[in-house]
């Protein structure tokens, strides 16, 4: 062999392992943890998980998300070429917001994220709400009384015989939904009444409101929810402990044999799809961002409606699905996009993570740290 | 209500209370229930133990013992539901008049003629054939929360 012949093939071969590569430096974060040597600082700790990789990074980019979500003005917008003098004037520009959409699942209201839910839905930090039934009467039970820790590998048949329902590693006795029938029924047969009489036709949101004023208790979402005018949307309603006191409800008033006579208390649904859609189509200017715990039927529901504006802005959804079954839950954001429920330019991410973790985390670094911002602007809209 | 019906009300209640009050736990199938104002029998006990639902349930499906027509309903089962006072009378029969109405006669000697004849084929067949045929014949009557039907037919023998 001679020596050409070597060289030339000693430079093929680094030129393969010794690919120059694209210089990072400036166009990416480094990676880089916390140093406990600076003491313990929550703040700054919080502060370094965008650089510490995986789903801290995640985590620290939907903070980032969210902050954006909150700091959006349609004054950062130029001016289309036809809008009119009102939407010139910068006073108004300034005043108009993001229309935040929330969404989470049943479990994360009988877990202590209902407590975080009920911050931001006291201080109007949302608009809209999306859940399950059991988003719904977890909220309510929990006003009658407590849920309790357990463990995830209590055996059901001995929780069975003492009258304890397990969610995860939470307990809940089945007292509580004794006193929530007892608390329950005669609101039904109010709004039962009000049916018959005043012709009301009940609606989910429409009956989640009410029972949130009924309830009248400051420890509850949906209390403040309904104080605040923030209407919660779950066209599940039925699918949970409230459809078991719905059935109830329809033995005693409701004659299936005779329904004109004897209607029974009657929900409408369309009536609220009507309306949940006309909460994005009728978001206007203002951008839209997602906020969605969990996945099921609250992620769809949120996602669907934002294809009624040709998709949402933001979007940060938080759960631990996983998307090789073709299920919604797992979906990334990419592709509601293909669905249009999202826009192709929109800020995205997916956290995977049980939300009991992320979601304080953060509404501590976004809404709860801009409270003060709250009170003074989006109050006043 | 006619005259009649009031002469018989008065007569047979005697103003007892035409319910009474029991556990709904504690009524079985082939018991008798008050499901939406009617009088029912039983068929079909289901509970379900306290629970997400709420407090234990039980789920009654009945007979309305006049009008056969089938009702359900749900109670707590630490409540009370009307269990009504259902009688069964024998009268024998004299006659069937021609508007559809029969004579029986009662215990103490007088006649009873504000019933009508049963609705049922069979039991209508069986009354007005047996009749015909000169049979003697005593109607079962069953009465409850102020109505009362035919509800059976037994042959006591040819007259002589």
């Amino acid at each position: 062999m001679g020596e050409a012949l070597k060289y030339s093939i000693m430079d093929s071969v680094r030129s393969v392992v010794f690919k120059e590569s694209e210089n990072l430096e400036g166009s990416c974060t480094k990676i880089e943890g916390y140093d406990f040597n600076k003491g313990v600082n929550y703040a700054e700790l919080i502060k370094s998980m965008v650089s510490t990789g995986f789903q801290a990074s995640n985590l620290g980019d939907a903070i980032a998300i969210v902050n954006q979500m909150l700091d959006w003005r349609l004054s950062h917008e130029l001016p289309t070429e036809d809008c009119s003098e009102e939407e010139r004037d910068v006073a108004y520009r300034e005043s108009v917001t993001c229309k935040i959409f929330l969404g989470f699942t049943s479990n994360l209201v009988s877990s202590g994220v209902r407590d975080t839910v009920r911050y931001l839905v006291q201080h109007r930090m949302v608009d809209v709400v999306v859940t399950t039934a059991g988003g719904i009467e977890e909220d309510l039970i929990k006003c009658l009384a407590p849920t309790y820790k357990g463990d995830f590998s209590l055996p059901g048949a001995s929780l069975r015989s003492k009258g304890l329902n397990r969610i995860g590693n939470l307990l809940v006795p089945n007292d509580n939904y004794c006193k929530f029938e007892n608390w329950i029924i005669p609101v039904f047969d109010q709004m039962y009444e009000e049916q018959i009489n005043e012709k009301v036709l009940w609606t989910p949101s429409k009956v989640i409101a009410r029972l949130g004023k009924e309830i009248n208790d400051e420890t509850s979402y949906l209390y403040w929810a309904y104080k605040n005018r923030i209407p919660v949307f779950c066209p599940g309603l039925t699918d949970g402990s409230l459809g078991d006191m719905l059935y109830f409800h329809s033995f005693k008033k409701g004659d299936p044999d005779n329904p004109d006579l004897n209607p029974g208390l009657v929900i409408d649904i369309v009536g609220d799809i009507r309306a949940m859609n006309g909460e994005a189509v009728h978001a206007g200017l203002r951008k839209t961002g997602m906020i969605i715990l969990g996945g099921g039927l609250p992620k769809h529901h949120v996602c669907n409606a934002n294809m009624m504006r040709n998709g949402a802005d933001f979007a940060v959804f938080i759960n631990t699905a996983q998307e090789f079954d073709g299920s919604d839950s797992g979906a990334r954001p990419d592709e509601a996009v293909s669905w249009g429920k999202i826009r192709g330019g929109a800020k995205t991410v997916k956290v995977h993570c049980d939300a009991t973790i992320a979601f304080p985390i953060l509404v501590a670094e976004t809404f709860a740290a801009k409270s003060k911002e709250f009170s003074q602007i989006r109050c006043q809209v | 209500m006619s005259d009649e019906e009031h002469h018989f009300e008065s007569k047979a209640d005697a103003g007892a209370s035409k319910t009474y009050p029991q556990q709904a736990g504690t009524i079985r199938k082939n018991g008798y229930i008050v499901i939406k104002g009617r009088p029912c029998k039983v068929v079909e006990v289901s509970t379900s133990k306290t629970g997400k639902h709420g407090h234990a349930k039980c789920h009654f499906v009945a007979i309305d013992i006049f009008n056969a027509k089938k009702l359900e309903d749900i109670v707590p089962s630490s409540h009370n539901c009307d269990v009504p006072h259902v009688n069964r009378t024998d009268y024998q029969l004299i006659d069937i008049s021609e508007d559809g109405f029969v004579s029986l006669l009662t215990e103490n000697g007088n006649t009873k003629d504000d019933l009508r004849l049963p609705t049922d084929d069979t039991l209508l067949n069986q009354v007005k054939g047996g009749f015909e045929e000169g049979k003697d014949l005593v109607l079962s009557v069953m009465s409850a929360m102020g109505e009362e039907q035919i509800c059976a037919v037994k042959d006591i023998g040819t007259k002589t």
